[in-house]
């Protein structure tokens, strides 16, 4: 609990306040006159020492805090380094082991906020660095100890997404001891690695693969899978999110002997998503033959409910009735896993949907496939495919002005990462199997970059594959070739492997390698407040720091709603996701930020005005008391709910509401401060 | 210096003398290193006793190779002797004098 | 003088992957040791100037890991140490420990540096600087090394006795000893890192040969603010380059050194480094030499743009042969990939190989723990279990797995860290907190 605070306005010790300003290797010091800005601040009252080093966060730049808080009497802290963000953590944690409490210190933000932006005037700069610094000096003098707000936490996590990422952290965090919840919005688990036939960099079947890690997942007593199911709401926060639950019925309960008769009766037929509609399904269907849950599934946009079906399988089995379920979890953190979708070309990008011969990688990955709807063979329209030519970067590392935006504006400036080496190794399997078919590789650069993919790259130079080698800027060109050409299509490339030549190269099937975008979630983004970037993926705080947190404490990311990866990747990010909900949720407590209101219970009448104000639900409410003999009403606030913005600050006419660790007398002496009048300095630029 | 003082120090420079001994063959090496050292640095310190210098100038008027130079001149700075002062005119060459007080740290 | 330690986790290699995995099992709850060969921790991203894609000083992501690793309640760390042996069966290994001497008492010492200050001998900075600064025969490693406390370099000691009058602490003992520490532990973390490609290995390149021809790590520390220079100066004559080459796939896609894969991290570091050295030298004319430019992970194409728009030039090309004129400069053999192959001959002022990664160790002998045929430490099942070797109980993270950049060997070691706590978690008998079984359920509706 924040402290309960007596004296408003004075603090109760004589501040003695170290100040220190990072160079940050450069990137401060290098605009900012730190040395100056240093011996400047020594100057101003209550500043016992005032040092500029060249990285604060290093442990020589933490020693120095250290021993000044131990031997100089060093009681208030202010530094001026990188953004907060970076390592705000840092300090306090430094600040602490010198028997300091953490939060009677204040980070200056003196390179986003200054060296940054105005590196064109290094004087300015100077000046500025100077005024914020004074701003935190004077903040510190105002400074109270506080205590985190400490919760008990649910030992339980969501995992949203049953594709390989999500399996894998759920794994990981249900080994750990803590509960898992997994829940998949599709009907089976497994995601898109179902739909490939083989996966570098092992060359493994992928389904094969993918079954072992779902038993392992089905073995572990601690994880409880829901399929159909989405989020509909969440509430609260780390350590104590309540989320409703949907799920969609399946209609059809466990196998049945003579499935297959229940199947062929259903009217309708639909395109199947899972190869991509190379093929059909009926509306009473499996994804795929050995899908976990086995059992088939209703599609219940298309059935109409005929019950031709239900006639069919045992009494019992379909229930073309059933409703939708809903129900409630309280978790203490949630990974988001909910994966990514394949690029769409556009109509007529390099010949998409215009000519029926043009396909995609994924596309690919199905017609060959054993089990997929040509049973491998490498047929198309009934005639076996001879020569191919597979075109890089379909929706990848597009070029604003270039590409066609898609229908949002937007185009994928990014690598998808995985569409190189996973061409490779599809053009190295036509070749095995239609040994006489031409391969053409039409390229920008060759991206085989992870461990055994370069082996990928030369097997299939080894295979015949021929090079092309196009820029972005003069995207290859896909057309019909003429009634008499024994080939169907053209496509027509400059070649940057030879002088820039066009050639026209005749084939039988086209294969865009489409790359990655993000699943679309915008629901999940609007309920958990997590950011997309701008490649529309999923957020990270910081790429090297938290590479797997949002900034939304308590929510982690895994796999490819973060950004394009392999598996390999994904289930690295998953483990990194696991070990995070652990460390969080493994001492059943979390910690907030003790930043909430705080009442004065002299000044409170219990005017009611910081609750009708409070945007947050149930932060603030109002309660009777009862002291000696007289019953009053107060303001309470609950702190967990709190997200300290200080809007009750400002309404409260007693000045009774305020925001520990950001107060009022603390802005007014920051504002105060920062238009102040420098100290002069003799010697000083 | 009170009497353990001097004995303590007595002490130290007898085991200083048994080190250097037991480990003759590395002690001369290193002592063999030390003097090359010491004579680069003179010549380098009365080459560089005016104006600053880029380090093609001290090797043309040390006559020593211009990388080997540049390492001592890096040395030097490192430990404060030596002090970065401008460039030459074509900015090409930074300039190097040595340091009125050695600095350290 | 010998120690014992039970622990959960021991975690061999203090780089980026080695500490990360480190705080990842300590914040856990479990007690780790962390042993690095080496007097800091750090690793090769210690040495590191700014880093891609972020261009955050390198610095800055480091140092504040080291640090806490220094100082997490349930950490040891054990730097200048080393493996000994490593006996035991799965899940019970008993580890032997050396703690080389220092010759400097490490409680004792403060890293004020005062005996460093009147050391009368030089050396050559190889471990830190490539040979290009110096640092004295009692010295501390770097200045944010961790622990920052001075060794000596024994081999080179004239016994002055200076340092010995100048330390105020008496921390120096001319007469230490290795000492030794027994580890029980359940699980074995190996993130024991990379070595660059030797860049004189490619002969026809001349590196080690021609003075300004220099690899990707040297120009770190040209462009770092703590490296010896301070400044970008080719090493022959210490002149501001204003015409620098980069050579792609030095060591890496080579069949001919044997190393047949890709590096990884070169296309992006050479990017990196030509975009800082186009803003530190605004004047400089900067090619890149390449055969594909792989910039693949999150936020580098955008990276990769920005190199473009800012004036650096690629060039698709496989370089031949480096020679140099008379005033060092060196000369480009080139065939360009994008002409034909036509074979054209360029002069530039400094050449930098862009060497790839080798693996820092081979754990076999140790650990038995085979590696792949690149070096690298073998994994059974590298798509859905990549922090997995060949042997139980031992784990393995970051660029001893294979070449990777630090966002990636970040992630590995937190993949490493649940992959570990899992296995110490099952092994010691569910001691930690276990989380009330409910009744399992698949639910289909
Ligand atoms: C053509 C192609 C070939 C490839 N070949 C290889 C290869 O050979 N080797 C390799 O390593 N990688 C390969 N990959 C990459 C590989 O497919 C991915 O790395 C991997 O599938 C990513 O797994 P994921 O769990 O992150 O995402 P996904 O597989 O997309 O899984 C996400 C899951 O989340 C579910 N979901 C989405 N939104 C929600 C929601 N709101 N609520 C609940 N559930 C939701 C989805 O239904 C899905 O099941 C290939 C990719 C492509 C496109
Ligand atoms: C020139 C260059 C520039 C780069 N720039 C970037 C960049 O900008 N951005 C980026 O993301 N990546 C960059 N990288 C890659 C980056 O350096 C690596 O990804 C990262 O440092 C790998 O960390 P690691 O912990 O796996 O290995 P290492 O840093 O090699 O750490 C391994 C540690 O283990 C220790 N060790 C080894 N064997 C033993 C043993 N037997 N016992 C005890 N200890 C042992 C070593 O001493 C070392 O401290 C660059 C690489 C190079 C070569």
């Amino acid at each position: 609990m924040p402290e309960k605070d007596e004296s408003q306005a004075k603090p109760r010790e004589e501040p003695r306040i170290g100040v220190y300003v990072c160079n940050c290797g450069g990137n401060i010091g290098n605009v900012v006159a730190c040395d100056n800005v240093a011996r400047v601040l020594g100057k101003l009252p209550n500043v016992v020492t005032s040092h500029s080093h060249m990285f604060m966060c290093s442990d020589p730049g933490q020693n120095l805090i250290i021993d000044d808080i131990k031997e100089k009497g060093v009681n208030r802290v202010v530094i001026g380094a990188c953004s907060l963000f970076l390592h705000e953590q840092t300090f306090r944690s430094a600040v602490e082991r010198a028997g300091l409490n953490p939060y009677l210190y204040y980070h200056v933000g003196l390179r986003e906020q200054v060296s940054w932006v105005h590196h064109d005037n290094p004087k300015e700069a100077t000046d500025k660095a100077t005024r914020m610094m004074m701003g935190g000096i004077a903040k510190a003098r105002y400074m109270r100890p506080l205590e985190p707000v400490r919760l008990d936490a649910g030992k339980h996590a969501l995992v949203i997404g049953g594709g390989v990422a999500g399996l894998r952290s759920a794994l990981d965090i249900a080994r750990r001891g803590l509960q898992v919840t997994l829940i998949e919005k599709s009907h089976y688990l497994g995601g898109h690695m179902a739909q490939w036939e083989r996966v570098f960099p092992t060359h493994q079947k992928a389904r094969v693969l993918l079954k072992e890690l779902i038993e392992r997942v089905l073995a572990e007593p601690n994880i409880t899978i829901h399929t159909g199911a989405q989020v509909v709401r969440t509430q609260g926060y780390v350590g104590n999110f309540q989320i409703k639950i949907r799920q969609e019925p399946r209609g059809v309960h466990g196998a049945f002997p003579n499935e297959q008769e229940a199947v062929a009766v259903c009217p309708i037929k639909q395109r199947r998503e899972f190869d991509y509609g190379l093929s059909t399904r009926k509306a009473i269907y499996r994804a795929y033959n050995g899908c976990v849950p086995e059992s088939l599934v209703i599609d219940w946009e298309n059935c109409t409910k005929c019950g031709e079906c239900v006639k069919v399988a045992p009494e019992g089995m379909i229930n073309l009735n059933e409703e939708a379920r809903e129900f409630d979890l309280k978790v203490g953190a949630v990974v988001l896993a909910t994966g990514f979708k394949p690029y769409e070309p556009l109509y007529g990008e390099m010949g998409w949907k215009e000519f029926p011969e043009v396909i995609t990688l994924a596309q690919l990955h199905r017609l060959l496939d054993d089990e997929g709807p040509s049973d491998g063979k490498f047929y198309w329209n009934g005639h076996p495919v001879r020569d191919v030519a597979i075109i890089h970067c379909v929706g990848s590392r597009q070029i604003e002005g270039v590409h066609r935006p898609q229908p949002d504006g937007n185009v994928n400036n990014y690598c998808s990462r995985v569409c190189c080496t996973a061409s490779m190794s599809m053009a190295a399997l036509i070749r095995q199997k239609a040994p006489d078919a031409k391969v053409y590789d039409i390229y920008e650069d060759i991206r085989t970059y992870g461990r055994g993919h370069e082996d990928y790259y030369r097997n299939a130079g080894k295979e015949q594959v021929t090079f092309l080698r196009y820029f972005a800027e003069e995207i290859p060109e896909v057309m019909r070739a003429d009634e008499s050409a024994d080939r169907p299509l053209l496509v027509k490339v400059k070649d940057h492997l030879t002088w820039g030549e066009t050639i026209e190269l005749p084939v039988d099937l086209v294969v865009l390698a489409t790359g990655m975008m993000p699943n679309p979630v915008d629901d999940l983004i609007g309920m958990f407040k997590v950011s997309p970037g701008n490649d529309r993926f999923l957020l990270e705080v910081h790429p090297k720091l938290r590479p797997v947190e949002t900034a939304v404490n308590g929510i982690v990311l895994a796999g490819t709603a973060q950004g394009p990866m392999n598996i390999q990747e994904s289930c690295a990010a998953a483990g990194a996701a696991a070990s995070k909900v652990a460390a969080l949720l493994i001492q059943g407590e979390v910690e907030l930020e003790p930043f909430v209101a705080v009442v004065d219970p002299e000044r409170c009448n219990g005017s009611g005005k910081c609750i009708e104000h409070c945007p947050q639900e149930e932060a603030l409410t109002l309660e009777t008391f009862t002291e000696n003999g007289r019953t009053f009403q107060r303001a309470v606030v609950t702190p967990a709910n709190c997200n300290g913005c200080g809007v009750c600050a400002g309404v409260c006419p007693n000045r009774a509401i305020d925001v520990a660790g950001w107060r009022l007398d603390e802005f007014e002496a920051m504002v105060e401060a920062i238009t102040d009048e420098i100290p002069a300095m003799e010697g000083a630029i | 210096m009170t009497i353990t003082d001097k004995e303590a120090a007595q002490k130290r420079t007898a085991m200083l003398a048994d080190l250097r001994k037991e480990r003759r063959e590395k002690v001369e090496h290193a002592q063999s290193l030390l003097k090359g050292q010491q004579a680069v640095r003179k010549t380098l310190s009365r080459v560089m006793q005016g104006e600053p210098r880029s380090i093609p100038e001290i090797a043309a008027a040390t006559n020593l190779p211009p990388h080997e130079v540049l390492w001592h001149i890096t040395a030097m700075k490192k430990y404060g002797e030596v002090v970065e002062d401008g460039m030459d005119e074509d900015f090409a060459f930074y300039l190097y004098r040595l340091a009125k007080e050695p600095i350290h740290e | 003088m010998t120690n014992t330690l039970k622990i959960d986790a021991l975690v061999v290699g203090g780089g980026i992957a080695g500490m990360q995995a480190s705080l990842d099992l300590a914040d856990q709850g479990y007690q780790v040791a962390l042993v690095e060969k080496n007097p800091s921790v750090g690793g090769m991203m210690a040495g590191l100037s700014k880093v891609f894609p972020t261009l955050d000083c390198c610095s800055c992501i480091t140092t504040p890991k080291m640090s806490a690793v220094a100082h997490h309640a349930n950490i040891s760390l054990m730097t200048y140490s080393e493996v000994q042996s490593v006996m035991g069966n799965e899940g019970d290994y008993q580890v032997r420990v050396m703690k080389k001497p220092r010759y400097v008492i490490e409680d004792e010492c403060s890293g004020c540096r005062s005996c460093e200050m009147v050391c009368p001998l030089d050396l050559p900075d190889y471990d830190n600087e490539y040979g290009r600064g110096a640092h004295r025969v009692i010295y501390v490693p770097f200045s944010t090394a961790v622990p920052q406390k001075a060794l000596i370099d024994i081999d080179n000691c004239i016994y002055c006795g200076k340092c010995l009058k100048a330390c105020t602490t008496n921390a120096i003992d001319f007469a230490q000893q290795p000492e030794y520490v027994n580890i029980e532990t359940t699980s074995i973390v190996l993130a024991t890192g990379y070595k660059t490609t030797p860049y004189d290995a490619k002969k026809e390149y001349g590196g080690g040969r021609l003075r300004n021809v220099v690899h990707g790590m040297m120009v770190e520390r040209l462009l770092a603010p703590t490296g010896a220079y301070g400044r970008q100066l080719r090493p022959s004559d210490g002149r501001q380059p204003d015409n620098i080459a980069y050579v792609q796939c030095a060591g890496s896609r080579d069949l001919t050194l044997g190393v047949d894969y890709c590096s990884r991290v070169c296309c992006m570091y050479a990017i990196k480094q030509a975009m800082l050295l186009a803003g530190a030298l605004p004047m400089a004319d900067i090619t890149i030499y390449y055969m594909d430019i792989r910039a693949f992970g999150k936020g580098y194409e955008q990276f990769y743009e920005n190199a473009k728009a800012m004036g650096i030039q690629f060039v698709k090309g496989k370089v031949a042969r480096i020679t140099e004129d008379e005033n060092q400069n060196p000369i480009l053999r080139v065939e360009l990939i994008d002409q034909n192959s036509r074979v054209v001959e360029r002069k530039h002022d400094l050449a930098v190989l862009s060497v790839g990664m080798l693996p820092g160790f081979d754990p076999n002998s140790m650990y038995g723990v085979p590696v792949d045929k690149d070096g690298f430490i073998k994994a059974p099942n590298p798509n859905i279990s990549p922090t997995l070797t060949m042997r139980e109980g031992i784990f393995a993270t970051g660029t001893a797995t294979g070449p990777m950049d630090i966002v990636d060997s970040i992630i590995t070691a937190g993949a490493v860290a649940a992959e570990a706590a899992a296995y110490i978690q099952s092994h010691n008998g569910h001691r930690q907190l276990v989380a009330e079984q409910t009744e399992r359920s698949v639910t289909h509706a």
